[in-house]
């Protein structure tokens, strides 16, 4: 997949460039703002990923310029540490989703995955989610796993679609994290750990072929073989 | 300097008291010299009355020869400055004066080279008497008057002007002395404050207000510096375990597990320093207020359910209990977020700090107008010595040194209650266990709360 990369630091820029290259993807890169709109701009790439401080035109307003202009590429804000509101801020911007720097690799590639996947959903919302043999009504608010009724909490419930709606694709503890409980910093306690694992007691046992998957080192994926 | 002088508030408002002074004694001095004008006349004209009566007199008894004669009498008086005239058809009969058109009533004459005010009436229908004085006189007393006006306008001036220069010296004196304090505080004398006389003018009420702000920023700088200083100093040491870890990698390990273990192992440390400094950050950002636009309206009771439904089977796992008591439905203002993390802290050091079997309880009640939320373990509890210490960043137990964390968990608790308003505080009553207790301001108009 082609992806856009606007950072002005020459190595966060090639930091990320080696990891996306290494997951096959095909990045540019650009090093100021202007230089980032106009490629941008000129279209071909699945993704945006930009970081908020640049020189010339910060990243903010050139997401929002690409908005105005109707522009929807899938952009992945990055930001130094701290701020308490760049996140709300990058996402009243347009953004889809956004990352602080320092962040390690499956965390970016799981990111990356998870904003070009929503790009292309159509616009309609879903009714019902399917993975092999499970099956979620958003409406009643059910889930059957081979036509048996699974009784799951609220937050279960909530896990649960999330992984569903990403089927096949990584999430990573900090985006469960972020769109399950609405957390947004680092918990002492493995609280993703405990509730999956809750979850997964729930769904996977008693059956042959597990749906929930660890992926060790970035975080789990549902997959429906 | 001179131009600097002319351009004080002083010496403005000296200036503009003069000019006013000025306007009122010009005003006044013209008032006095209309009313003695108006009142010399009246008596030169009173004089001559008198004089024409005396002379009507005379004719009245005894005729015209004896209106001649109290003419002559009054002009023979001893410092006579009178002016007389009697004649008959436009003929001179007695008297000083040429003869002059026959005008009764008040009159003013220029004859022989005087300028003449007084009085003519007629003794019968063709006999005609004039009495009046020279008015050069009554000039010499207004140009006097004129002149010792002047005098005193001058000197008055003067005056005003010499005060208004010792005015703006005085003032222009004390502000460049407070000009001058302030440099040398700006230029690095942070214990110099600016001069009070002690009078408690205004100047020394402006002097104080300096002072006091001075008095603040400096304790704020001596705060600061002694946090800069502690977080130099406590983040050094796990930078220093990264490098042993490293070091250590580097020496012992022989097989390639080996390697990519003592890196992993690394690449936590460095997260875990990460972690500490954007924690700091967080802090530092929560201390500077910003967060309290983002404040709504929010349901502590329904937001203990859902930390409650968060961690309970996080508690469970690590071997403890943990049950949520009365959650009321009780409004406050807040920022959710924040709130999310000062709770998630509290109840992760009771379920981290605690040995299994803890239970833990959360609790919300009203007590008048707080909202009173407690987190309360029967674990074995803190000392109370150390409850102050607790909520201070980077402090850190001995007991629970070999627990992940860098002690700033309670530090970022305090932050966010304090941004809220609320008293955060440990409460001895849980014998021997910990309650973290933390009172909300109810905002009075909130219709939930009533």
């Amino acid at each position: 997949m082609k992806i856009l990369l606007i950072e002005d630091d020459p190595e966060t820029a090639a930091h990320i460039v080696y990891a996306l290259k290494g997951a096959g993807h095909d990045i540019t890169v650009c090093h100021d703002g202007l230089e980032g709109l106009e490629a941008a701009r000129a279209g071909g790439h699945a993704a945006l990923i930009v970081d908020r401080m640049l020189p010339r035109l910060d990243g903010l307003t050139l997401v929002r310029r690409l908005r105005d202009e109707a522009n929807n590429i899938p952009a992945l804000f990055l930001t130094t540490m701290s701020g308490l509101d760049d996140r709300v801020e990058g996402l009243q911007a347009g953004g889809d989703d956004y990352l602080v720097k320092p962040f390690a690799f499956p965390e970016l590639l799981a990111r990356v995955h998870a904003i070009t996947r929503r790009g292309n959903t159509p616009s309609a919302e879903p009714v019902r989610l399917c993975a092999g043999d499970l099956e979620m009504d958003l409406i009643r608010r059910t889930v059957h796993r081979a036509g048996k009724a699974i009784d799951l909490q609220a937050q279960e419930f909530r896990l649960l679609e999330y992984l569903m709606r990403n089927m096949g694709r990584v999430v990573t503890r900090a985006m469960l994290l972020e769109n399950v409980w609405d957390l947004h910093f680092d918990p002492r306690t493995n609280i993703v750990e405990t509730h999956m694992s809750r979850l997964r007691g729930k769904v996977d046992r008693g059956h042959g072929d597990e749906l929930i998957h660890t992926v060790r080192g970035s975080g789990y994926i549902l997959r429906a073989e | 300097m001179r131009n600097r002088f002319f351009r004080t508030e002083g010496f403005r408002l000296s200036a503009l008291f003069a000019g006013v002074f000025a306007l009122s004694f010009v005003i006044l001095g013209g008032f006095v010299l209309v009313i003695t004008n108006q009142a010399l006349r009246d008596q030169i004209v009173a004089f001559s009355a008198t004089d024409i009566a005396a002379i009507r007199d005379g004719y009245a008894h005894e005729g015209e020869y004896e209106a001649r004669e109290v003419i002559n009498q009054l002009m023979a008086a001893p410092a006579s400055s009178g002016f007389y005239l009697l004649q008959r058809n436009g003929k001179v009969l007695d008297g000083n004066l040429p003869a002059m058109a026959s005008r009764a009533g008040t009159l003013d004459v220029t004859a022989a080279g005087h300028k003449i005010l007084g009085t003519g009436a007629f003794l019968a229908s063709d006999l005609y008497v004039f009495s009046g004085s020279d008015t050069t006189r009554l000039q010499a007393v207004q140009a006097h008057l004129l002149k010792v006006m002047l005098g005193l306008f001058a000197a008055a001036l003067l005056l005003a002007v010499a005060c208004g220069a010792l005015v703006s010296r005085s003032f222009l004196r004390r502000t460049d002395a407070m000009a001058t304090a302030c440099r040398d505080i700006m230029n690095g004398n942070l214990k110099l404050r600016i001069p009070v006389r002690g009078t408690g003018d205004e100047l020394d009420r402006l002097a104080e207000a300096i002072n006091d702000m001075l008095s603040r920023i400096a304790a704020l700088m001596e705060n600061l510096s002694q946090v800069s200083n502690d977080i130099a100093h406590d983040l050094r040491t796990p930078v220093t375990h990264l490098r042993h870890r490293l070091e250590r990698a580097q020496a012992d390990s022989k097989s390639v597990e080996e390697h990519r273990a003592a890196l992993e192992a690394a690449i936590a440390k460095a997260d875990e320093i990460l972690g500490l400094f954007a924690a700091l950050l967080r802090i530092a950002q929560i201390e500077g207020g910003a967060r309290r636009a983002a404040f709504a309206a929010l349901d502590l009771g329904a937001l203990l359910t859902q930390m409650r439904d968060l961690f309970e089977p996080v508690a469970e796992e690590a071997g403890h209990t943990l049950e949520l008591t009365n959650p009321e439905t009780l409004t406050v203002r807040g920022d959710r977020q924040l709130l999310v993390q000062l709770l998630s802290n509290l109840i992760e050091n009771a379920i981290v700090h605690t040995p299994q079997g803890t239970h833990i309880r959360l609790s919300l009640a009203r007590d008048h107008d707080r909202a009173v939320v407690r987190v309360s373990d029967d674990g074995p509890g803190v000392p109370r010595e150390e409850h102050e210490r607790l909520f201070r960043r980077l402090y850190r137990r001995e007991a629970s040194r070999s627990q992940p964390g860098y002690g700033l968990g309670l530090a970022l608790a305090a932050a966010v209650a304090e941004l809220h308003g609320a008293d955060i505080s440990i409460v001895g009553d849980a014998k021997p266990g910990l309650v973290v207790q933390i009172s909300f301001p109810l905002p009075s108009n909130h219709p939930e709360n009533a």
